[in-house]
């Protein structure tokens, strides 16, 4: 082919090059130039053959006869400028005909290669299509011209919020912002209809933030900028679900006073359905700036903004950039080492780097670990269209035989597995869009704070995308394997296809993929085990050995968040601290008094709780080597924390009324501290202290007066695990976890504590009741996030593993076709003809899963997790039960082709031959 | 249809284009006077097939040795001129050293006797 650089250097192809162009991009000018020059040929012969003597007529005919045949010349011509290789790759409908027609022809291929591309396709996009869900606007906003405006913190690489003191400077100075909002979420209770108090997300917001969003309300008004003056009457807007579900929307509400948190509010709007700004809020307040507050005192707030008309986002962040360089002077100190930005509103709201999810640790490993997924699975399919693209090999050879390109028949099985490809990738969606719909029910349905404008399901974006990674893959999987196929041995191929062979053969790579594929599968089949064994862990009741969980009833109280806002002049927490205090002891004196009350205790975790890690160090231990600390997880408790759920301490003493009365407290540590951290030796007078990586002063050394048993700290691993507890007063744990000993049929006594809890403080927001031995429950969603994930990589690795192992023995058997049948024929059993045509695939999946055995083994025994001395019988059978899975696997896609194989009929297989 | 013997009539193969950029660079011709051109210095012993001479232009111009443009012919007709570019002189006097070389030693193998042996 013409067209390569070499013969004529540079100016050689700069001319081909553009002579290429031309002819693609104006074919027909060309052609019809192509055409004139003949005609003029041919009219000059003529005239010529005329002055010969000739007729005219005579003439005319001769010189045409001379020329040639003007059609093929044409064809030669373009052949001559290199654009025969683009005729032949221009794919007609019929091609796409005969992909769909080649769908139904070989329905296993089929199956198997849209099962491992639908997996694949969606895995390959996923990364890309979250990044693309966070960085959306808002559905407020589809202009997307609103922005997030925070901090950089340079020195801790980590986001920061700006205050009120700040946004109002921002307010003033900033010329690219149409507008300017600012919120701060809240939480408080609203006073239903029946009287009881409910707990209702939401947020303080300016008025310049409603009409910044545009959202008309459905009753009523939004909020006004004379609503945020200090002094104005305290007004809500109320969201459309609080007020079905919690005041019988009451269409006359407007106007009427309601309850919310400590004070009396007049509601003025109601909020359609769709708006929740900025998370999932239900109502909204009047932001009330605090204009004198110092800089170093001025309470946080979210900000938010509109782009002026024509600022493009990069000029707002260059303006934003200069105002904080003007203004750092006047900031609270430290301000000077924060860089101020301008974000996608997703990013502020959810706390994303700049950069969004490639700004997070880890993204581009899973950008990565997609996309070597997505090839892999490509690489089977392709070994898939190899095969079949092998079993039509007479087809092809005949079509070569009557003058079809090497360009027309790749390009014809490249649109074969583009159909194929693209069927896949619709499937794919599909199933993923379906999944996500119900992931996201299921996860609202619990509560959880998702934000509203965060929609995974899939959009026209990624349906472009997956549409592009369709083709490219189909390039992979279908130009490859057909370029190998139409390869320049022509000839001889096509005597080998004559021999009922095509001379294909697998390479090495193929047993390669195999035994990666099932080496992995085993690896995450060991975190599976695993993670299973812990989840059986984690929802066992009787774990609380000791503690008689089941008369007891645990229920979270918080004190909204409005009220932790400096009041007057006192600064800091200290007055939500004082105030924390008097709700506590009061709630632990009423329910004292409770008759059916035996007796109450609060922490900052419950047993079975996923409690908080912290980093310490121990006194005398063996330092560290970065100093750093160990992480160990703890909980902060009342005193009577171990009475009250009847742990006794097994050794030293138990917390005293004095620990708490000032000075550092005391410390009693978990049986599994002892043994791991102190080495066994006798632990009470030694002494532990928090660790802050980066901080100068340490914090000072608590004593160990005393070891419990383990009373679950962990979510998965309950009984593991180094613990420790921390003495409080009253004041010092928020939210309160609440223990409350009933006796029997502790639920009952929920709408109780409901009624002391809103007599104590009416502002006080009391969670769902439960009783201790279900409360693992709470953090049950993320052991079944993780758990699902895991799944989901060894359903795609399987599919993987045993899509790779079809292609092989499905090709092995077409191949041996003639070999099997003459076996078959001299009189061959079954078993042996199956053992030999499985014998290869089987080695190459007892060889990955020998290879992956000895990783999962690790994982299994090392427990990442945390402690716990694995139940290694228990392991070794699952380990066992992975394999067998595998086996079970491997055999199941060798059993089509196998049957197929059983099935070739001697006659069949020699009557092929002719 | 990859064959491209017979493009090549009765002319030894791959000594069309030297032809061809031979009688271009006599002097700006249109195709059909490309044709005359080469029969004309040959004394007619050499004919090509007409209709094959497009081709070998059209890669001649594609690989920049030769360039054309739309003119007007004596007769006052819409044609297409051919002329030499710089590339294309280059390879003329390349190929027709080679073909040189190879002619005399042809020559020289063919006028051999058995003293010389």
């Amino acid at each position: 082919m013409a067209g390569l650089p070499g013969s004529g250097g540079f100016d050689g192809f700069v001319a081909r090059v553009r002579s290429l162009v031309r002819g693609l991009l104006r074919r027909s000018d060309v052609e019809s130039e192509m055409r004139d020059e003949f005609r003029h040929h041919i009219e000059l012969r003529t005239e010529d053959l005329v002055r010969g003597g000739l007729t005219w007529q005579e003439a005319s005919r001769r010189a045409r006869l001379e020329f040639g045949h003007a059609e093929m010349h044409l064809e030669r011509s373009r052949a001559s400028r290199g654009l025969d290789v683009f005729d032949g790759l221009r794919a007609s409908w019929l091609d796409v005909k005969l992909g769909l027609r080649m769908l139904v022809k070989y329905p296993g291929l089929t199956l198997v290669a849209v099962l491992t591309l639908a997996v694949g396709i969606p895995v390959g996009l996923a990364p890309m299509h979250v990044s693309h869900a966070i960085e959306a606007p808002l559905p407020e906003d589809p202009d997307n011209r609103i922005r997030g405006l925070r901090y950089w913190d340079l020195a801790a690489a980590d986001i920061e919020t700006p205050t009120e003191h700040e946004y109002a400077l921002w307010r003033d100075e900033l010329q690219t912002f149409a507008m300017l909002g600012a919120y701060r979420p809240s939480a408080g209770n609203i006073a239903g209809d029946d009287g009881r108090a409910y707990p209702v997300a939401g947020a303080e917001l300016t008025a310049s933030t409603f009409a910044m969003l545009g959202t008309p309300p459905l009753l009523g008004r939004t909020l006004r900028p004379d609503d945020e003056v200090p002094g104005a009457p305290a007004v809500v807007v109320i969201g459309h679900d609080v007020w079905r579900s919690r005041l019988g929307a009451d269409p006359g509400i407007i106007g009427r006073s309601l309850l919310v948190g400590a004070s009396l509010r007049t509601v003025v709007g109601v909020m359609p359905e769709s708006f929740r700004f900025p998370h999932r809020q239900q109502m909204w307040v009047p932001l009330v700036l605090q204009p004198g507050a110092l800089p170093a005192s001025s309470p946080d707030v979210r900000v938010l903004g509109r782009l002026a008309d024509g600022v493009s986002p990069a000029e707002a962040q260059a303006e934003l950039s200069a105002v904080h360089a003007r203004v750092t002077a006047l900031l609270a100190e430290g301000r000077d080492r924060f860089q101020a930005e301008v974000v996608p509103f997703g990013f502020s709201a959810i706390g994303m780097p700049r950069q969004g999810l490639a700004g997070l640790p880890g993204f581009y490993f899973f950008q990565l670990l997609a996309l070597v997924l997505l090839l892999v699975a490509c690489a089977n399919v392709a070994m898939l269209v190899f095969a079949r693209t092998a079993t039509r090999y007479r087809e092809l050879a005949v079509r070569t035989a009557l003058g079809a390109s090497r360009a027309r028949i790749v390009s014809q099985i490249f649109v074969e597995t583009a159909v194929l490809a693209v069927l896949s990738a619709g499937v794919g969606l599909f199933t993923i869009n379906w999944a996500l719909g119900r992931v996201q029910a299921a996860v609202l349905a619990r509560g959880m704070d998702l934000p509203y404008w965060l929609t995974l399901e899939v959009t026209g974006r990624a349906m472009v995308w997956a549409l592009v990674l369709a083709v490219l893959s189909a390039v992979v999987a279908g130009v490859a394997p057909a370029l190998r196929v139409t390869g320049r041995r022509i000839q001889r191929n096509i005597q080998r296809a004559q021999a009922g062979r095509s001379g294909i053969r697998f390479g090495g790579v193929t047993g390669a993929l195999v035994v990666v594929d099932v080496a992995i599968s085993v690896i995450v089949l060991g975190f599976v085990l695993m993670f299973a064994d812990r989840l059986r862990d984690a929802t066992r009741t009787d774990a609380l050995v000791g503690i008689p969980a089941q008369e007891f009833l645990a229920a979270e109280v918080r004190l909204p968040a409005d009220a932790q806002r400096p009041v007057e002049q006192t600064s800091d927490g200290d007055a939500f601290r004082a105030r924390l205090g008097i709700v506590q002891q009061r709630l632990m004196q009423r329910l004292a008094d409770e008759p059916r009350v035996l007796s109450v205790t609060v922490a900052s975790a419950l047993p079975r709780m996923d409690h908080r890690a912290r980093r310490i160090a121990v006194d005398g231990a063996a330092a560290s080597d970065d100093d750093r600390g160990e992480w160990v997880r703890m909980a902060v408790v009342d005193v009577d924390f171990f009475a009250t759920l009847e742990r006794p301490v097994l050794a030293g003493r138990d917390f005293e009324p004095g620990d708490v009365a000032g000075g550092v407290p005391p410390v009693i540590i978990n049986t599994v501290f002892a043994e791991r951290l102190l080495d066994g030796r006798n632990p009470i007078g030694r002494r532990l202290r928090f660790v802050t990586p980066g901080e100068d002063s340490p914090s000072p050394w608590h004593e160990i007066v005393g070891v419990v048993g383990h009373l679950g700290i962990n979510i998965v691993n309950p009984e593991g695990g180094p613990g420790f507890y921390v003495p409080a007063a009253a004041g010092a744990i928020h939210p309160m976890q609440l223990a409350i000993h009933v006796g029997d049929a502790p639920e009952s006594f929920a709408p109780r504590l409901r009624e002391i809890v809103a007599e104590v403080d009416a502002t006080a927001m009391l969670g769902t009741p439960v009783v201790l031995s279900r409360v693992y429950q709470g953090d049950w969603y993320l052991l079944l996030a993780a758990g699902g994930g895991l799944v989901l990589l060894i359903v795609i690795l399987v599919t993987l593993a045993a899509s790779s192992l079809y292609a092989m023995i499905s090709f092995s058997v077409s191949e041996r076709t003639r070999e099997i049948g003459i076996r078959a024929a001299l009189g061959a059993r079954q078993r042996t003809l199956v053992l030999t045509i499985l014998r290869r695939s089987l080695m190459q999946v007892a060889l990955g899963a020998l290879l992956g055995l000895p990783l999962a083994a690790r994982i299994v025994f090392e427990d990442p997790f945390g402690s716990g001395s694995p139940p290694v019988t228990a392991l070794l059978v699952a380990l066992a039960m992975a394999m067998g899975i595998i086996a079970v696997i491997g055999l199941f896609s060798c059993v089509v082709p196998a049957r197929r194989a059983l099935r070739i009929r001697p006659g069949d297989a020699l009557r092929a031959e002719r | 249809m990859t064959d491209k013997a017979s493009d090549r009539a009765d002319i030894l193969p791959g000594t069309l284009d030297l032809l061809i950029l031979k009688a271009v660079s006599l002097g700006e011709v249109h195709g059909y006077g490309v044709l005359l051109r080469i029969e004309q210095i040959s004394g007619g012993a050499l004919e090509i097939q007409q209709g094959a001479l497009y081709p070998a232009l059209y890669r001649l111009e594609h690989q920049g040795l030769i360039t054309s443009a739309w003119g007007r012919s004596d007769n006052n007709r819409r044609a297409k001129y051919y002329r030499l570019s710089r590339a294309g002189r280059r390879r003329l006097g390349e190929s027709a050293a080679d073909w040189n070389r190879l002619a005399d030693a042809m020559a020289t193998v063919l006028s051999a006797t058995p003293e010389q042996i």
